[in-house]
């Protein structure tokens, strides 16, 4: 599927990221996901083309990007207007955009750029911090990702992974290799409800999770928790067995759903799926959490 | 009983609760208010005009001596104030009529430790012994007397407290009968042996910093704690007294300024001795402990950090800063170190570094020092670009080129300024031929090689004299360099004349342009080629004032700073090719300008370390504001020790960090009393938020915040 001259689909290069593991890291954002999660707050990540942002505040009505476009999906008739069904990715408009009005998510990079990159903050790195690759779903570019992680490895980096599971199990044993902590999603234990809510079954993402586990990959367990959805008793009785059956696990992190992704849809130009009655609040994830001790699960709050 | 913090993590409670209520007391104004309605002793000296300075001088401080009011708070375990609300203008609190007579000392650290091993009386020997010389001019005979009159002002001080504290305060009476006059044989003594000379200059007006606070007290401690004859609580209560004492100046309510009526004296902790051996001790610990409970930022703190920090320090400095108020501050001692004995101080002395009151570097007790500040922006858009009338530079160069012998031109005119303020009317030595300044023998007592030589701290008296031209508006010169270079040298989207009619024009109907220049990788991206500009720059101020330096004992070295000048220098500057418009606040110190430091901060960092910052020898700032929401939980911590273990590592200078978020300071502009105790760093001091005024406190919050 992919041609690796051709590198990697990136959303973003983020430093100093304090929250993605130990230490201080710098985070890859993957584009490309298998999930859509109906409260993604990075919805410029789902799909693995490049895309744009457009914020009507910031445009001054130049008009390069009607010029710069093959495909005619810019319109200036009483104001800008985007025809995204007409846009096929060539990212002329957002390049030449002055204002900043259009942005660019997603950028082919090879793996030497992007290890380069990562390379930057390695005088703040010390024994614990490193490259978190993130998404999207990382995995969702295979062979790729994998030799980036091994090309990691190869530079002496600590390597950490934000994934939602939900890939071929075919990957594993390379993904154990080189990677030294996932940071496993566990969106929802209900098997209907996680179907409704992000598209897919969850079997395989509990499959891969032991799978993992059993090869000795070390991981994070991580919950979002959305009010009224999965708070229930059941859903955090669910997690902790998994938990213990684990053997490299070591906790759950929780957090609450955010709404802050609402602007990210708008500047895409599509309906924004979240719920903001999902907040959780942090009185909430503190008692979550003591069920979780209570469970003698290791339990942190993200916030 | 709250003490602001911007921390989600509780501050920690190990004080008695009386030492937090008084600390309580005091920084919301309970002493500040009562210094007001005494701001100055009155002269009351016939012919008082008719005198030379000196008379003057003397009969000031003999006078403050007996008449500033004596201040003993029920809680405290030290004594000594401050109590003359004048202080605060940096003027010499006695007037004659109401009007004031001399300004007084700042911008230095007098030497504690003489007081600390061999007394006050040491000093009144050592002065004797120099008068006996038969060699000594007129001048500097008198000079010497009037450092004799300022040790008798302070034993008349001395005495006024003796009486007001026999009764009351067994311990502070004890205490006193030792010290400052004789030798501090234990903790407690020095403690108080150091306040009270310090609250006595302070008293006289000046604004002395304290040093290396752990170094002069740790083996006392150190001592006491193994004798069994001090607990590490009784300790801490000791040390607690001598911070809120420094908050004795807090107004209910404060006119706003750049900040309040602070003590504003800067504290040096932790760092290698002579032996490379990490000196951080019990002292180090107590200083952290307290200002993490109390948050009192009134005595702002650096540490020295370098490679082999212990992880113990750096984690507890971590979480100090958590808290916000810019209690903290970090020096990377590797790099001054190596700056100092580059330049050519002795070894020895370049060791036991500390800084002047700011966080610019200086041996304590042993060091004249002015910096003279200029702003390069206006230079380069100014005098270079002529108002931007400028049209024939024909490549990157020849602009550059033009700019370094304007800067070299700027230099030679501080060297030139200087000279003749302090010196004679000859260029070369403005120290060996020392012109009758202001009288200051206060400061002057204290610092080493004025009495030897017979000469005030404003004479060439120190044994180091530094004049220090400090470049201002570093980023905004760099980048500003850099725009012209891509959109007209590389990219050639417009010609240099064009460009030069659009920056003139303040960017009137150019919008796409400007927006093109805004959108570029500026100085704190770690972008290579922006970031060779700032590299180029500050090795060429570097080489500009080394022209200068050394010329007659004179130090003329290098340094970066705008102090909130950036505010001043405002209305100053035109439009920049960086795409801001005429009188914008831009950059402050080392810092980037605001809005430009897209990448975070550790890309901050990676760029302000590119350039040799050990040319910078007095100091380059770099402030950074970190939201506290990317410090909480542990990750947070282990983040903070990162940055500054990166920041060591890559060869920074010093690191301000300022946690707190832009909603907070927000509100507090909305609410001030509900933010009293809420502190910030402005640049080398520390101030109360809300008695900043609305251009400072939008300086402040424009510096831009680091997310995750």
């Amino acid at each position: 599927m992919f041609n690796q001259s051709e590198g990697l689909s990136v959303l973003k290069i983020q430093r100093f990221c304090t929250h993605d593991g130990p230490g201080l890291r710098t985070t890859v954002f993957l584009k490309g996901c298998p999930l859509r999660c109906k409260w993604c707050h990075n919805p410029e990540s789902q799909s693995l083309r490049s895309e744009f942002f457009y914020t009507p505040s910031l445009c001054i009505d130049c008009r390069i990007c009607e010029k710069v476009c093959p495909n005619e999906a810019h319109e200036f008739k009483a104001k800008h207007e985007i025809k995204r069904d007409l846009c096929s990715g060539c990212m002329q408009c957002a390049k030449s955009c002055p204002a900043g009005a259009l942005e660019m998510q997603g950028v082919r990079m090879s793996i030497p750029k992007i290890l380069e990159e990562v390379e930057k903050d390695r005088a703040f790195y010390g024994k614990t911090g490193g490259l978190t690759l993130s998404g999207g779903e990382p995995t969702f570019q295979g062979e790729n990702t994998i030799l980036l992680l091994k090309s990691a490895k190869e530079h002496g980096l600590h390597t950490a992974m934000e994934t939602c599971g939900y890939f071929d199990e075919k990957f594993i044993l390379s993904l154990v290799k080189y990677t030294d902590l996932f940071l496993w999603d566990i969106k929802d234990t209900d098997k209907q409800r996680h179907r409704k809510y992000t598209g897919v079954s969850n079997r395989k993402i509990i499959e891969n999770l032991f799978a993992v586990d059993r090869f000795g990959g070390k991981t994070l367990i991580r919950c979002i928790f959305l009010n009224g959805l999965n708070t229930d008793e059941k859903h955090i009785q669910k997690i902790a067995e998994i938990y213990h059956t684990l053997k490299n696990c070591r906790g759950v992190e929780i957090f609450s759903y955010r709404q802050y992704g609402e602007s990210k849809y708008a500047a895409l130009g599509v309906p924004y799926s979240g719920n903001k009655n999902w907040s959780v609040t942090l009185d909430h994830l503190k008692d979550i959490r003591k069920r979780f001790l209570a469970l003698d699960v290791q339990c942190s709050i993200n916030r | 009983m709250e003490f602001f913090t911007s921390s989600d993590s509780k501050r920690p409670i190990r004080l008695s609760a009386k030492i937090r209520r008084w600390a309580y007391e005091s920084m919301h104004g309970k002493y500040g208010d009562e210094a007001m309605k005494t701001p100055y002793i009155e002269i009351e000296e016939e012919n008082f005009n008719k005198l030379d300075d000196l008379d003057k001088y003397d009969i000031m401080i003999t006078e403050i001596a007996k008449k500033a009011p004596i201040r003993v708070c029920e809680e405290e375990l030290i004594s000594g104030s401050a109590t003359l609300g004048a202080a605060i203008s940096h003027v010499i609190p006695a007037y004659h009529k109401g009007e004031k007579i001399f300004s007084s000392v700042s911008h230095l650290t007098i030497d504690y430790e003489t007081a600390l091993r061999f007394g006050m009386n040491f000093y009144e020997q050592k002065v004797a012994d120099r008068l006996e010389d038969k060699g000594l001019s007129k001048r500097q005979i008198r000079f010497l007397k009037s450092l004799s009159n300022v040790i008798s002002a302070m034993r008349i001080y001395h005495r006024r407290y003796l009486e007001k504290v026999k009764n009351i305060k067994p311990d502070i009476y004890r205490n006193l009968q030792q010290v400052p006059f004789q030798p501090a044989r234990n903790f407690y003594e020095a403690v108080q042996c150091v306040w009270f000379i310090f609250s006595f200059v302070r008293l006289c007006g000046n604004w002395p910093g304290i040093g290396r606070l752990d170094v002069m007290l740790g083996d006392y401690l150190k001592r006491d704690l193994e004798n069994g004859t001090l607990t590490i609580d009784r300790a801490r209560e000791i040390l607690a007294s001598f911070f809120i004492k420094g908050t004795e100046w807090i107004l209910k309510d404060t006119p706003p300024s750049s900040g309040d009526a602070q003590h504003y004296q800067n504290i040096v902790l932790a760092g290698t001795d002579k032996q490379g051996k990490e000196v951080a001790n019990e002292v180090t610990y107590l200083v952290l402990d307290i200002v993490e409970e109390l948050g009192i930022s009134d005595f702002p703190i650096t540490v020295r950090l370098h490679e082999n920090t212990p992880e113990r320090l750096l984690r507890k400095i971590s979480k100090v800063m958590r808290h916000g108020g810019g209690v903290v501050a970090v020096y990377n001692e590797t790099l001054i170190l190596k700056a100092l004995t580059a330049y050519g101080y002795p070894a020895e002395d370049a060791q036991n570094f500390a800084n002047d009151g700011c966080w610019e570097v200086q041996v304590p007790g042993k060091t004249f020092f002015i910096y003279v500040p200029f702003d390069s922006l206006a230079l380069l858009q100014k005098k270079t670009l002529d108002g931007y009338r400028k049209n024939d530079f024909s490549s990157f160069e020849s602009l550059y080129g033009a700019y370094v012998s304007d800067l070299e031109d700027q230099v030679k005119e501080i060297y030139a300024s200087v000279s003749q303020s302090f010196g004679g009317p000859q260029i070369d030595a403005p120290c060996s031929e020392w012109k009758t300044a202001t009288p200051c023998s206060v400061v002057s007592l204290f610092e080493r090689g004025c009495i030897e030589k017979a000469r005030s701290y404003y004479e060439g008296g120190p044994e180091y004299n530094v004049f220090s031209p400090h470049i201002g508006g570093v980023a905004d010169t760099v980048n500003s360099l850099y725009a012209i270079k891509k959109l007209v040298f590389d990219e050639k989207k417009i010609t240099f004349a064009e460009f030069m009619d659009v920056l003139r024009e303040n960017w009137q109907d150019n919008d796409i342009l400007r927006s093109y220049a805004n959108s570029l990788h500026y100085y704190g991206t770690d972008n290579e080629e922006v970031d060779k500009i700032y590299v180029s720059l500050l090795h060429d101020f570097f080489l500009a004032c080394r022209k200068w330096d050394k010329r007659g004992n004179c130090f003329f070295p290098a340094g970066v700073s705008t102090f909130g000048r950036e505010i001043a220098w405002a209305q100053n500057r035109l439009a920049a090719a960086e795409g801001t418009l005429g009188g914008e606040v831009l950059a402050s110190n080392t810092s980037p300008s605001p809005g430009t430091d897209t990448e975070g901060v550790t890309a901050i960092i990676k760029s302000y370390c590119k350039a040799d910052l050990s040319e910078m020898v007095t100091g380059a700032a770099l402030d950074l504001k970190i939201s506290p929401q990317a410090l909480s939980g542990e990750g947070g911590i282990t983040a903070l020790k990162a940055l500054l273990r990166g920041f060591v590592k890559l060869g920074g200078y010093f690191l301000q960090i300022d946690t707190v978020s832009a909603q907070t300071l927000r509100n507090a502009q909305q609410n001030p009393k509900q933010y009293k105790t809420l502190s910030v760093r402005v640049s080398g001091w520390n101030a109360r938020f809300i008695t900043l005024t609305r251009e400072w406190q939008d300086m402040i919050i424009g510096r831009t915040e680091q997310n995750v």
